[in-house]
């Protein structure tokens, strides 16, 4: 048996993530003592009609969120006990409404930091309903074996070393959450553990003291002995020596006061709870509680340290009178399921990754290139073409490469509003479209006649360098396997109005002295064809195409350099529209050629 | 509970319609000068000058100067700011007017558990202290307003005839409307006395301990709360007072000059008990503190910093019981860098380290600790199998 909270609790919890942590403690311990999740229901306006998903062993499972405590219980009859985990400043409303469901006959309030005036109103109102009314600052309640409410416990390793998974013969009620703990561990370790424990909560006024829990433990024939923790302020300890010693008890009394070092320190100090705080006129102090205690019979150990002993001794008596018998543990004890980290990190499973990656790693503090810091990388005078060949060749390349990657990219970054990718662009923007999604657009325009040749020129120049091909062999070739030669032909550049861009780009990397076979070869190609038709010459992304193959950059990535490059264009152009606010616009009708055939009837439907 | 500093306090009764004698808060002799220009009374009534600061016996500091006209309260002010009694400067000084008067009763509300209770004398000043038989109550149940008609009985069972009757009776049930309504805790004003001029009930001085919690529902409660122990806050406490009121979860730092056993324990419950143990092995404490309600580690760690700044410490007690939901892997993360921070700055020469804790990641945590070993510092690590106030018992034979 136990008082309060038991197999039969079912829980609505008021409040957002501190209830859904509380629910996740519930449910191990409800894990643990093979019982189905006790929480029904959750009240928490901002989240109503969604679910809060609270793992039950290895599954989940979803408890629904309402608005109101009558949506609740209106849909979860049985619902009987409520959590307030409410912030202070709203936390008597949404007591009151919890007390005045007729569903609910216990609410245990969690919250910290509630004024003492709503306390009493809460604890009166209560009192008045006949219900229970615990809290406020309550840790929570734990029966053994029965039911938890709260984060009462801990752990749940701390649930099975304290023996919490099946009842034992002591009651708990303390103040203090972090103490309920303790003395719960004491009481499994000293004797054979607890019937049902209670956090009364820290503040002056809580709404049930020791004295309406004693009593309830007095008729509960499973608790031969409570073990009450109290500290100075206040007079619920002297209460509960007057009600112990008023007349003769079933229970055993067991009770530590703290506060003892109030004697000699700093009159008014405040510690940790509201309600430790010495009287003006020194009631409430440690002494004059710890003297009642002793005088209504109760047994009052010196120190805390004296009440594991204490408690030990009680159990060996009840034990000899055969009032309680010795407990047979059970032989094996639900084990909670590990998460997949805890289980690697304890070598007890081996996961087959499900991508690899070679090129960058940003677990550190920082992330890394191809190993290298990213800040070192900076610090030591690298630009950012030095990130490109790390990130897209796995090297670090050198100065000159790298000037020759930024020149690149410099003539390739614009190319003006007209052409596809930008053209695309400024219409997406004009249309309202946010960056990403323009700048999206235009990129998709990069395909084979617009910006796309890169790769496809790259590959047939290296082919031909590759085989040792002349260049009659290589047009030839390409005239029968691939079509026109990608790399070669502008629309409106030619030879007598040749693309500076392109001039500019060979004469450099000319100047350089440094092995160009691809350039060189691509040249020789655009003597032949140009010879041919004037505007058959080797364009930009041909040449770019070869120059970069000569540096070494895998054929796949030469693509990467327009698109990267004509980025920067995309985003200029859409700032620009948006800078101007510019209108959606349209085509003129005048600028197509409307080929589709005449209006005409439609014939009737067969 | 809060204490609230006597002007602010007079400010609250006069809100609720009790009668305060006229007076003003002022932080230099100028001032006071130009608000003598001002107002009528300052030059009409003699003054009383007290300073304005959570003290007390200010009478026997000198700091009470009664039966002045402006000039002389314009040079006791002088004389009072930036006196310096133990850590507090006197930065305020409240000049209020004196009032001519007899007779002097009593009249205060006080929390209860049920509700409240109001109190009320026909005698005051020093005298009710010693005939506190004298003083008559009225019960209240929370909720509950008291009835005209049991205040005139508190009033005259309290010995109160006549028309005073009635007005003693007025002025109780405004101090606790002024209660009910402010969140206080307690109240009190000693002396009431009747005005010469008019008859009418004043309140002389008052003692205000208002309910902290409540604050959110109080946007015109504008002033600082003082300090309840008779000294300003120094400027670590208000340093982790700071980091309190920004965290989820608590810390809180008192220091006690003088002693040599620094305290760091986790929980508002257990850290009593650890207090209590230091104090029953003849130890001297150095501080108190607490960590609960899984803070986050910055605070703790700014919390472990305070602690290992306290002057002549020899043991840091690191105590905590078993924690329901604090991480203590992290919370002694926090610590751990504390003690690393202090170190660095030649703090923990000579300072040896207990700890003792259980909870959520505890072997994590308390291997860190031990961890610390390594780095050079004297430390003891224990975990739930030693009873929670047993460092402290070897902490203190050591020594």
């Amino acid at each position: 048996m136990s008082i309060l909270a038991n197999k039969d609790t079912r829980v609505v919890i008021q409040g957002g993530a501190a209830g859904v942590n509380a629910a996740r403690r519930m449910a191990e311990f409800c894990y643990l003592i093979k019982r189905p999740l006790n929480v029904e229901a959750f009240v928490y306006p901002p989240d109503a009609g969604k679910t809060n998903e609270i793992s039950y062993g290895s599954g989940l499972i979803a408890i629904p969120v309402y608005k109101t405590i009558a949506e609740a219980t209106k849909n979860h009859p049985t619902i009987n006990t409520s959590l307030v985990y409410i912030g202070a400043d709203r936390a008597m409303k949404g007591t009151m409404e919890a007390l005045d469901d007729s569903h609910i006959k216990v609410v245990s309030m969690i919250t910290e930091g509630v004024p003492e005036k709503d306390a009493k109103l809460l604890g009166a109102h209560a009192r008045k309903l006949g219900k229970v009314f615990n809290g406020p600052s309550s840790i929570g309640i734990i029966s053994a074996g029965a039911c938890r409410l709260g984060v009462i416990g801990g752990a749940f390793d701390n649930l099975v070393l304290s023996k919490l998974y099946r009842e034992g013969s002591f009651g708990v009620i303390t103040k203090s959450g972090g103490l309920s703990n303790e003395i719960i561990w004491i009481c499994s370790q000293f004797a054979d553990g607890i019937t049902t424990a209670i956090g009364i909560g820290g503040d002056a006024y809580p709404g049930t003291d020791y004295v309406s829990y004693l009593e309830m433990f007095e008729n509960d024939p499973q608790t031969k002995a409570v073990v009450i923790v109290g500290e100075m302020g206040g007079d619920l300890e002297e209460r509960a020596a007057e009600w112990y010693g008023a007349k003769k008890r079933r229970v055993k009394l067991i009770g530590v006061v703290s506060g003892f070092c109030q004697e000699s320190l700093p009159k008014g100090m405040k510690f940790g709870h509201a309600g430790a705080k010495e009287g003006m006129k020194g009631e409430g102090s440690a002494r004059s509680k710890s003297d009642a205690l002793k005088k209504a019979g109760a047994i009052v150990p010196a120190t805390f340290g004296a009440l594991g002993p204490a408690i030990k001794d009680t159990y060996q008596e009840l034990l000899k009178s055969g009032q309680v018998k010795e407990v047979v543990e059970p032989a094996t004890l639900p084990k909670l399921p590990k998460t997949v980290e805890e289980a690697m990190k304890a070598d007890e499973v081996m996961v087959a990754p499900l991508i690899r990656t070679t090129i960058s790693d940003d677990r550190g503090d920082e992330p890394c290139y191809d190993g290298y810091p990213a800040s070192e990388l900076i610090n030591k005078g690298y630009e950012i073409p030095h990130v490109i060949g790390l990130l897209w060749d796995k090297r670090l390349i050198s100065k000159q490469e790298a000037e020759i990657i930024k020149r690149i990219m410099m003539l390739s970054a614009d190319h003006g509003p007209c052409v596809s990718g930008a053209y695309a662009t400024i219409l997406a923007a004009c249309a309202g479209i946010g960056l990403s999604q323009a700048v999206a657009a235009g990129l998709i325009m990069i395909g084979p006649r617009f910006g796309g040749a890169v790769t496809d020129a790259g590959r047939w120049f290296k082919y031909a360098v590759d085989n040792k091909m002349s260049v009659d062999e290589f047009l030839g070739y390409m005239k029968k396997n691939v079509g026109p030669v990608p790399g070669i032909g502008h629309r409106v550049k030619s030879l007598r109005n040749p693309d500076k861009r392109v001039k500019e780009l060979v004469g450099y990397v000319k100047s350089l002295n440094i092995k160009t076979p691809c350039l060189d070869f691509a040249l020789q190609v655009e003597q032949v064809t140009a010879a041919k038709k004037d505007n058959l010459i080797l364009n930009v992304d041909g040449t770019m195409a070869a120059v970069l193959v000569d540096l070494g950059f895998p054929v796949d990535s030469l693509n990467g350099f327009f698109i990267l490059s004509r980025t920067i264009g995309l985003i200029g152009h859409w700032v620009d529209q948006k800078r101007q606010d510019s209108r959606l616009i349209r085509l003129f009708d005048y600028l197509v050629n409307y080929a589709a055939p005449k209006r005409r009837e439609v014939p009737p439907l067969k | 509970m809060a204490k609230v500093l006597e002007g602010p306090g007079m400010g609250l009764m006069k809100k609720w319609g009790i009668h305060v004698p006229n007076y003003v808060v002022v932080t230099s002799a100028d001032e006071l000068a130009k608000l003598g220009q001002a107002n009528d009374w300052m030059k009409a009534s003699k003054l009383v000058a007290k300073a304005h600061e959570a003290l007390g016996s200010r009478f026997k500091l000198g700091l009470v100067k009664v039966g002045l006209d402006l000039n002389s309260a314009v040079a006791a002010t002088k004389e009072m700011i930036g006196r310096q009694v133990g850590s507090i400067t006197v930065k305020q000084v409240i000049v209020s007017e004196m009032v001519a008067h007899k007779e002097e009763y009593y009249c205060a509300v006080k929390s209860t558990r049920e509700g409240s209770e109001i109190l009320v004398a026909n005698c005051g000043g020093i005298e009710v202290e010693s005939n506190w038989d004298r003083v008559k109550r009225l019960c209240l149940e929370v909720g509950q307003s008291p009835s005209p008609e049991a205040l005139t009985k508190l009033s005259k069972d309290a010995g109160f005839t006549g028309a005073l009757a009635k007005k003693m009776a007025d002025f109780a049930g405004k101090m606790f409307t002024c209660f009910d309504n402010e969140d206080a805790q307690y109240l009190e004003v000693n002396p009431v006395v009747v005005r010469e001029s008019d008859g009418e009930p004043v309140a002389l001085d008052a003692v205000t301990l208002l309910d902290g919690d409540a604050k959110f529902r109080h946007p015109d409660w504008n002033f600082q709360f003082a300090a309840e122990f008779g000294r300003a806050y120094s400027k670590d406490e208000v340093e982790v007072m700071t980091v309190d009121s920004k965290i989820k979860g608590s810390v809180k730092f008192i220091e006690i000059p003088g002693g040599d056993t620094a305290m760091l324990p986790a929980g508002g419950g257990a850290s009593v008990y650890y207090s209590d143990a230091v104090v029953a092995r003849g130890g001297k404490l150095a501080n108190y503190a607490e960590y609960s309600g899984d803070p986050p580690d910055w605070a703790v760690e700014v919390l472990t910093e305070k602690v290992c700044s306290l002057p002549g410490i020899k043991n840091i007690i690191v105590g905590g019981a078993i924690a329901n939901f604090t991480d203590v892997k992290k919370t002694f993360g926090g610590i751990i860098n504390g003690f690393r921070k202090a170190k660095g700055d030649g703090k923990m020469k000579g300072v040896k380290i207990w700890v003792r804790r259980g909870g959520p990641r505890e072997k994590e945590g308390l291997d860190a600790m031990r961890a610390l070993k390594d780095e050079g510092f004297d430390i003891n690590v224990f975990d739930r199998n030693t009873p929670l106030t047993d460092i402290v018992d070897k902490a203190l034979q050591k020594q």
